[in-house]
């Protein structure tokens, strides 16, 4: 049947089709995933329940689904920023580690005046983000280390030590845990009256605004452009590379460190081995499916905030497994990468010879 | 084993033609690449025991029917025969099997292996795999049989780049081919090599194999093919003529259309030094600059002819700013550029055409408006650093756009959606702009139809008059001859002194190009 099938390179895709695409492959991602979860014993019925009533249409779904959404929207925002420049941020935990790390050790520590903590811990969060993909950055620019490898390695060293610290000079006292003894109130952002819904939504808004301005007002939103598209152009047209590469790959950093503390004092309230698993996977989707637009990261960060919280009471109700939750994740991206084959090549038949 | 490969590998019937059925027929091929017509109803004959040439301008679409011919690229209907028989060219391993061998102009062997290691790969690849002792030995027989000699042991990456064709050429007859097609072969050849070549490949014609010779370069479809075809636009106007018959003030009309005497561009007066280039050493890649020297005047368009590779590339790197030179001086009007980035060059007012637009000068997924603006966001036009206006670029782009008569695009096409010849216009809409001083073109023409060529000729004799000074670089003496009125001659990585004058010959440049000083 393939035999006489022919794939032919577009020059170029309306935008119709590609839109087309991206929404004909976003809905078989989440046809496939409805299907996977049927076939795990989840009744249609059911599904429709936690996945659209619940989480979306009801208050109190909502608003677990924004909390949840927070941490995405700073991670996917990271991951954007960095693509752009074509730089490949794979250790998103590693600073987002860094960031929860260093908030905690500014609460820890009582640094500063307790009325300025928390935007202390915030500022360190983000310093300490940029930091750690500092040192791919500069392997990469002084010795073309590959940062795939560099910023992936990184996220295991931060997390062994969170360990170090969790384990040891952080341990809490009280109970005894590896955590880190919990966040006093001035250093924890306030709840907004609506369910676990905090402060970290107005950063993640005014992070989505910053962005925006970034890549699509600023004149360095075109020399990103043009530093992803065609790198030894952006050279030789006298664009300050170096100076853009940086902007965006430490503001990367920035975003994920932000994330982590906004996590610890937001949600958490003190620094645990598990607030940072899976953001990783996490960061990497959404920057691809809202295709590294900041409104875009905004809009699948709630969407997969909504499949996260019913993921976790599926997980409680009816036994499906976390991993299962990841899968659904996997598969929508799977899906719209896939159909992207279709925007960018076309099928005909070949004609009899 | 030894003894079945030799049966396999035994090369055709030497006897001609004699009632034989052509051993290449491609009839009524069209080819379309989305929605682009490349091939209509192109068709190809190529008969036993010859060597055929195949003519036609950049885009005609010699390079497509070949590989169909080869099974690269499947066509949208037509005939593909092959001695007779209907065979499926589906992939380029069919075509192996059916006895058809390409010469590409990038050859496909592994630098790091050796000429023996690199035939039994191809061999191994095509099912019939043999040690590299054995493939050492075919490799001596079938040089010693063609009558030159081929080390087998040689590291490709570490021999000349004439005895790499050689070696190509053993793998693609060791293979089995008696069809053989080779794409521009001698362009990367000095002279003496393309002699050696062009004898070989009548040597192997008349032995019974067919050689397809896809050339530009007519001089040598006249001394040595026995048939011609010339393709125009995807369509085959002359096919299979024998060239007997056939002149070469015919082919040329054919192919190029009317070529007229152009009266020269440049008159002799010329300003003050704008550049200078003193002692330039630069050792990146294949070719190694040394002492290169020469001095720019307003005005004056000066010439560096030369075969590619000789250097050129390498040369416009390090003008560029993308490459450092290990020793000598680039100076602008006094002020000294050697190791200046590339936005100070630019402020300087050195700008560069480079051979391949897209690979250093513009970006391909950009609009045209944002390949524009890319040279002058700091220029205050476009707005402060926290906000651009679109609206200003847009406007910007489309009096450029207008100015250049760039065709086929709005400011907010992508650029790499434009014909060659459009895209080489947008770009010199923006490097020829205001402070230009001295403009460096690297192959400005090639690939571009006439009526762009003219253009872009035109645009760049026009900034000279208005007193810049361009080095045009070039492997095409005509334009060269027709544009400058001093002309030097690069050849592996050395610049001849400058010929003007009386001096300024065909002749005395050819000998330049290939060492025969």
């Amino acid at each position: 049947m393939f035999e006489s099938t022919l794939l032919i390179r577009r020059q170029s895709a309306p935008g119709w089709l590609s839109g087309l695409c991206y929404f004909g492959g976003l809905a078989s991602g989440l046809g496939l995933s409805a299907l996977l979860l049927m076939f795990m014993g989840v009744s249609s019925t059911d599904l429709y329940q936690e996945f659209v009533v619940q989480t979306f249409m009801t208050l109190q779904g909502l608003d677990q689904t924004v909390t949840a959404a927070i941490p995405l929207i700073l991670v996917g925002l990271g991951t954007s920023l960095s693509m752009r420049v074509k730089f490949w941020n794979i250790g998103i935990e590693g600073q987002l580690w860094c960031g929860a790390m260093a908030a905690t050790w500014v609460s820890v520590n009582d640094v500063g005046p307790e009325p300025v903590r928390l935007w202390l811990m915030m500022f360190a969060a983000m310093a300490a983000g940029g930091a750690w993909i500092a040192i791919a950055l500069a392997m990469k620019l002084a010795w073309s280390v590959t940062e795939v490898i560099s910023t992936l390695l990184l996220g295991s060293i931060a997390f062994f030590w969170v360990q170090h610290m969790l384990f040891g000079a952080w341990r809490d006292t009280v109970t005894g845990f590896p955590t880190s003894p919990s966040f006093d109130s001035a250093e924890r952002l306030d709840l907004l009256g609506w369910g676990q819904v905090h402060e970290g939504l107005w950063i993640a808004l005014t992070a989505v605004a910053v962005c925006t301005w970034l890549t699509d007002v600023s004149r360095f939103g075109l020399q990103a452009k043009a530093v992803g598209a065609n790198l030894r152009t952006a050279r030789a047209t006298g664009l300050p590379v170096l100076g853009t590469v940086a902007v965006f790959v430490l503001g990367s950093g920035a975003l994920c460190g932000l994330a982590g503390g906004v996590i610890a004092a937001g949600t958490e309230y003190r620094l645990s081995q598990s607030i940072g698993a899976g953001y990783i996977f996490s960061g990497i989707v959404i920057a691809f499916l809202a295709r590294a637009n900041p409104l875009g990261v905004f809009a699948v960060a709630v969407a997969l905030g909504g499949i996260t919280t019913a993921g976790g009471v599926l997980k409680v109700f009816y036994g499906i497994s976390e991993a299962a939750v990841l899968m659904v994740q996997g598969l929508v991206l799977l899906s719209v990468l896939a159909a992207q084959l279709f925007s960018e090549y076309r099928l005909t038949n070949r004609r009899p010879v | 084993m030894m003894s079945k490969i030799k049966t396999l590998l035994k090369s055709p019937g030497s006897h001609k033609a004699g009632g034989r059925p052509p051993a290449l027929l491609l009839q009524g091929i069209d080819k379309t690449f989305d929605g682009k017509k490349v091939l209509s109803c192109a068709g190809f004959r190529l008969e036993w025991g010859e060597v055929h040439a195949l003519v036609g301008e950049n885009g005609a679409g010699k390079s497509t029917i070949m590989n169909v011919a080869t099974g690269v690229y499947a066509p949208d209907c037509g005939k593909v025969i092959v001695d007779g028989r209907d065979v499926p060219l589906r992939n380029p391993a069919d075509a192996i099997v059916a006895g058809i061998g390409m010469v590409h102009q990038h050859f496909r062997l592994v630098g790091r292996f050796t000429v023996a290691e690199n035939v039994a790969l191809a061999l191994g690849g095509a099912g019939r795999r043999c040690s590299i002792g054995e493939a050492a030995h075919l490799i001596e027989e079938k040089s010693g049989e063609l009558g030159f000699s081929l080390d087998p042991n040689a590291r490709v990456e570490r021999i000349s780049v004439a005895e790499q064709q050689r070696a190509e050429i053993v793998k693609v007859l060791l293979l089995g081919a008696g069809i053989m097609i080779l794409d521009e072969p001698t362009a990367v050849l000095t002279q003496g090599e393309t002699r050696g070549l062009l004898s070989l490949l009548q040597r192997l014609a008349l032995a019974g194999h067919a050689v397809v010779l896809i050339t530009h370069k007519l001089q040598e479809v006249a001394d040595h093919c026995d048939q011609i075809t010339v393709m125009t636009q995807g369509r085959t106007v002359l096919d299979a003529a024998p060239m007997a018959v056939t002149t070469i003030a015919q082919v040329t009309q054919l192919a190029f259309g009317e070529v007229k005497e152009k009266p020269p561009v440049q008159m002799g007066h010329f300003g003050d030094e704008l550049l200078r280039i003193e002692d330039l050493e630069v050792g990146d890649g294949a070719v190694t600059l040394e002492g290169l020297t020469l001095s720019l005047r307003a005005g004056e368009i000066f010439g560096i002819a030369g075969v590619g590779g000789n250097g050129q590339s390498e040369l416009v790197a390090c003008l560029n700013g993308l490459i450092r030179p290990l020793d000598g001086r680039i100076v602008l009007t006094g002020l000294d550029l050697t190791n200046a980035s590339p936005a100070q060059r630019r402020k300087a007012g050195l700008r560069i055409i480079p051979a391949d637009r897209f690979d250093s000068a513009m970006a391909g997924d950009l609009t045209l408006s944002e390949n524009l603006t890319l040279t002058s966001l700091d220029s205050g036009r476009f707005g402060p650093w926290w906000r651009m206006s679109r609206k200003a670029m847009i406007r910007d782009a489309e009096k450029s756009l207008k100015d250049f008569n760039v065709l086929g695009g709005t400011p907010e096409t992508k650029a790499s959606l434009l014909s060659g010849g459009n895209a080489q216009k947008v770009l010199l809409a923006r490097e020829l702009s205001a402070g230009t001083r001295v403009v460096v073109a690297h192959s400005p023409v090639r690939g571009l139809d006439v009526r762009s060529v003219n253009a872009v000729l035109d645009l760049l004799a026009e900034s000279a008059k208005e007193g810049a000074a361009c080095l045009l670089i070039s492997e095409d003496l005509d334009e060269i001859l027709h544009m400058c009125s001093s002309v030097a001659v690069l050849n592996r990585g050395r610049l001849s002194a400058p010929l003007s004058g009386a001096d300024l010959n065909p002749t005395r440049l050819g000998e330049l190009m290939v060492g025969h000083v």
